[in-house]
């Protein structure tokens, strides 16, 4: 089910509408269940897992504040906040998965939009594979030389520099050349041919009318109550 | 004139550094393959780079002087408004030069022409020709960070091939390809100058620019310090002084006049023919 | 005297998991210590496979490898560091530390080297690069990382090296140092496996050459028999001269070939 590329994003900006709206506790968790559901619906195991770690650290900061300052009702607002905060994060992270630069440049192109210097972030952002082979390929060079990955965490974190460091500075070397290449391909002129037509389609209709149907829903619920 | 035209160009790095181009006044016609080389650090990559604007735009540093490419003047945005689309700029690292959006090679090559708004006709017409003109067609729907240097290499060659460039500046481009890569690239550079673009390629390979360029230009220290007929220059015993290489051929002859002083001395054999003619 | 075999390939056979086709299969070949041996042929003959499994990147799924006399058998790369370096394909891309000296330093100090400072220097001066040790290596041009990565393999004073595409995209002047720095190498004893397309380096640095197709060894030669045939990358211009003037294959490095050709021509000029 090819989605239009705009789609995702306007999904991303219901979800946080929803988060905002829907009443507090029950609310929050609902969308959050949902959301988690969609992503292993979608098979994005890693987008649902990493948004759970990156919410790790918020929870406990919600669950301390929340619950020393206000004792039993401040833990509902706490599980609230945190499941609003979780539910976004989950949610931009499974826009990203979704993100094709080519069809959403395309998309953007039928609109007339020009592209411009977006073009260099899109080029950018769509490194990650090349950084995960590239990563895997220092992390090589680095134990033929005698760096050990095994052991104590503490020498893991040691061997985090030797790794990290040369990736973060070729990436921003690279950026020079792309940018400079992609000046040579014409790019930020004016108005660009789409190479592929985006329509929206059913699916887009469907989700997208679900999403704004629930977020004036919830806009009524939250005026009348 | 259409062409590239400098006049006292200079260029600069850093502030108070050592110059990476120092006054240099040339005229490179178009319809003929120029070609620079040097040492590293003589500025044969720099001259590519100030030419088109690209320096120091991207690069920072200072340029002095004037240059004007296709009697327009890469220095300014206007001028590099104007030139968009028409100088093709190659170097020797592939990996960097992929748009890193397209899903295809077929849609790497399109890249360009739809960044100028090309009817989709057009572009398909023009990158299939470019394709089929790099040996790389049996790679359109292959995913071009899945490919090797070389093919990588070639996709870059034909998304500016594409374009029918005006101009074409390249830099070390046969650094990624095998020797039948470089073979191919030399026949459609020939065929580039011969339809009357400019190009100018930078580059230390004598034995591969020995082949089919027009005219060579060695620099050094950010100078032009000889300029001629390539033939004559690589056959030079003295060009070793610039710092700069000749053919394998010449490098081994010089050898053996150094070797052996009764040899015969004077112009030096360049291709292997020259040489087995002489000593056979 | 028994010379040693600091790299030895078994009966050995490998196939990525998944894959149907072996990528190499029923390899034996030895490099003994002062050797320098050139893996050649297409692309996706296997040749980057074998040094990978020589640092046990790889581990093979039938045969045994041995570096020193020891089985790669359930040991990691980090394990073989002291007697194994591995230079990867572009490895200025590996550099990290904030100068030269540093990043050259960093492989001796891991295997806990008592004088890494006097590795580091010989190293660095091997590669002229005595000039730039406070260098932050990205200041540097692509071409002097490559010889920074290099002379931080070098000072890991390991017997085996093992290198992947070693000169490419690199100027005369570089390639000219790797020559020579492999060539000191095998002089002190030390032992090479190179996979190369550069006939050049091939020729002057190493004397036995391997070509490998679609993971068969084709042919085992010394080098001159084994440039342009089967896929392996034609000789440097001087050597097909010298070949075309009745050199013998061991007169067809540059030197040699140089005295072969002054030679001939004396002699035909007192003809």
């Amino acid at each position: 089910m090819r989605l239009h590329p705009f789609t995702p994003f306007l999904l991303v900006l219901a979800t946080a509408l929803l988060a905002v709206l829907l009443p507090a506790p029950l609310g929050p968790v609902a969308l959050l269940v949902v959301v988690m559901l969609v992503a292993v619906a979608t098979g994005a195991w890693r987008a649902a897992g990493a948004a759970i770690l990156l919410s790790v650290p918020l929870w406990i900061f919600l669950l301390l504040l929340h619950g020393a300052m206000r004792g039993g009702e401040g833990w509902q607002a706490a599980v609230a906040q945190g499941a609003r905060l979780t539910a976004i994060i989950a949610a931009s992270l499974l826009a990203y998965r979704a993100f094709r630069p080519a069809r959403f440049l395309d998309a953007a192109a039928s609109r007339g939009w020009s592209s411009g210097s977006a073009l260099l972030i899109l080029a950018t952002l769509q490194a990650a594979p090349r950084l995960r082979a590239r990563a895997a390929r220092i992390l090589e060079a680095q134990r033929s030389r005698g760096l050990r990955v095994r052991g104590r965490p503490l020498g893991r974190i040691g061997a985090l520099a030797p790794v990290a460091l040369p990736l973060i500075l070729q990436t921003l070397g690279e950026v020079d050349a792309r940018a400079m290449a992609l000046e040579t391909r014409a790019v930020g002129g004016g108005r660009r041919t789409a190479l592929e037509n985006v329509r929206l389609r059913w699916p887009d209709h469907v989700l997208l009318a679900a999403a704004a149907l629930a977020v004036v829903a919830a806009f009524c619920w939250r005026a009348l109550w | 004139m259409k062409g590239l035209e400098t006049a006292s160009l200079g260029f600069q790095y850093g502030e108070g550094g050592p110059a990476a181009l120092d006054g240099v006044s040339v005229a490179l016609a178009s319809g003929a393959v120029s070609w620079l080389t040097g040492a590293p650090g003589a500025g044969t990559s720099t001259l590519l780079l100030a030419a088109c604007g690209l320096a120091p735009q991207y690069t920072g540093g200072v340029v002095s002087g004037s240059c004007r490419l296709l009697d327009e003047d890469p220095q300014t945005a206007e001028g590099r408004a104007r030139l968009s689309g028409r100088v093709a700029y190659v170097s020797a690292d592939p990996a960097s030069q992929l748009s890193g959006i397209a899903e295809t090679v077929v849609r790497e090559v399109a890249f360009a022409p739809a960044n100028l708004g090309w009817p989709r006709e057009r572009i398909d017409l023009a990158a299939g020709a470019a394709l089929d003109r790099m040996e790389v067609s049996h790679l359109s729907s292959r995913l071009p960070a899945s490919l090797s240097g070389g093919e990588q290499q070639r996709v870059v060659i034909a998304s500016m091939l594409v374009l029918s460039p005006e101009v074409w500046l390249l830099d070390e481009p046969g650094s990624a390809l095998d020797a039948r890569g470089r073979a191919t690239l030399a026949a459609i550079l020939a065929d580039e100058a011969r339809r009357g673009a400019l190009v100018v390629v930078a580059s230390e390979d004598a034995d591969w620019l020995a082949g089919f360029a027009d005219r060579l230009i060695v620099m050094a220290g950010g100078r032009i310090v000889r300029d001629g007929v390539p033939a004559d220059l690589l056959a030079d015993p003295a060009l070793a002084v610039t710092g700069a290489g000749s053919t394998a051929v010449a490098d081994f002859a010089r050898a053996l006049a150094e070797r052996d002083p009764a040899f015969e001395s004077g112009r030096l054999p360049v291709t292997v023919a020259d040489a087995l003619e002489r000593w056979q | 005297m028994a010379v040693t075999a600091l790299l030895e390939f078994d009966r050995v056979g490998f196939a990525y998991r998944g894959a149907g086709v072996s990528a190499v299969t029923d390899i034996t070949l030895s490099v003994s210590a002062g050797e320098g041996v050139a893996l050649l042929g297409p692309n996706g003959a296997g040749k980057t496979t074998l040094l990978r499994l020589a640092m046990a990147l790889l581990h093979p799924t039938s045969g045994d490898v041995r570096v020193s006399g020891r089985s790669t058998r359930g040991r990691m790369p980090e394990d073989l560091a002291g007697d194994a370096g591995f230079l990867f394909q572009q490895p200025e891309h590996q550099l990290f530390a904030s100068t030269v000296g540093e990043d050259v330093a960093f492989g001796p100090r891991r295997l806990g080297r008592a004088n890494v400072d006097a590795a580091v220097s010989e190293a660095l001066e091997a590669l002229e690069l005595g000039d730039v040790r406070s260098v932050h290596p990205y200041d540097l041009p692509a071409p002097r990382r490559r010889l920074v990565a290099l002379a931080g393999v070098l000072a890991l004073r390991a017997g085996l090296l093992l290198l992947d595409e070693p000169t490419s995209g690199l100027d005369r002047r570089s390639r000219r140092l790797v020559r020579q720095a492999v060539a000191r190498h095998r002089a002190l004893g030390g032992a090479v496996l190179a996979v190369s397309h550069d006939g050049e380096f091939v020729l002057e640095a190493l004397d036995r050459a391997i070509i490998l197709d679609r993971g068969s060894t084709i042919q085992d030669s010394s080098v001159p028999r084994a440039l342009g045939v089967h896929g392996a990358p034609p000789a440097p211009a001087w050597a097909e001269i010298a070949a075309a003037l009745g050199a013998p294959a061991e007169s067809r490095r540059f030197e040699p070939a140089v005295e072969f050709v002054s030679m001939r021509c004396r002699e035909r000029r007192h003809a």
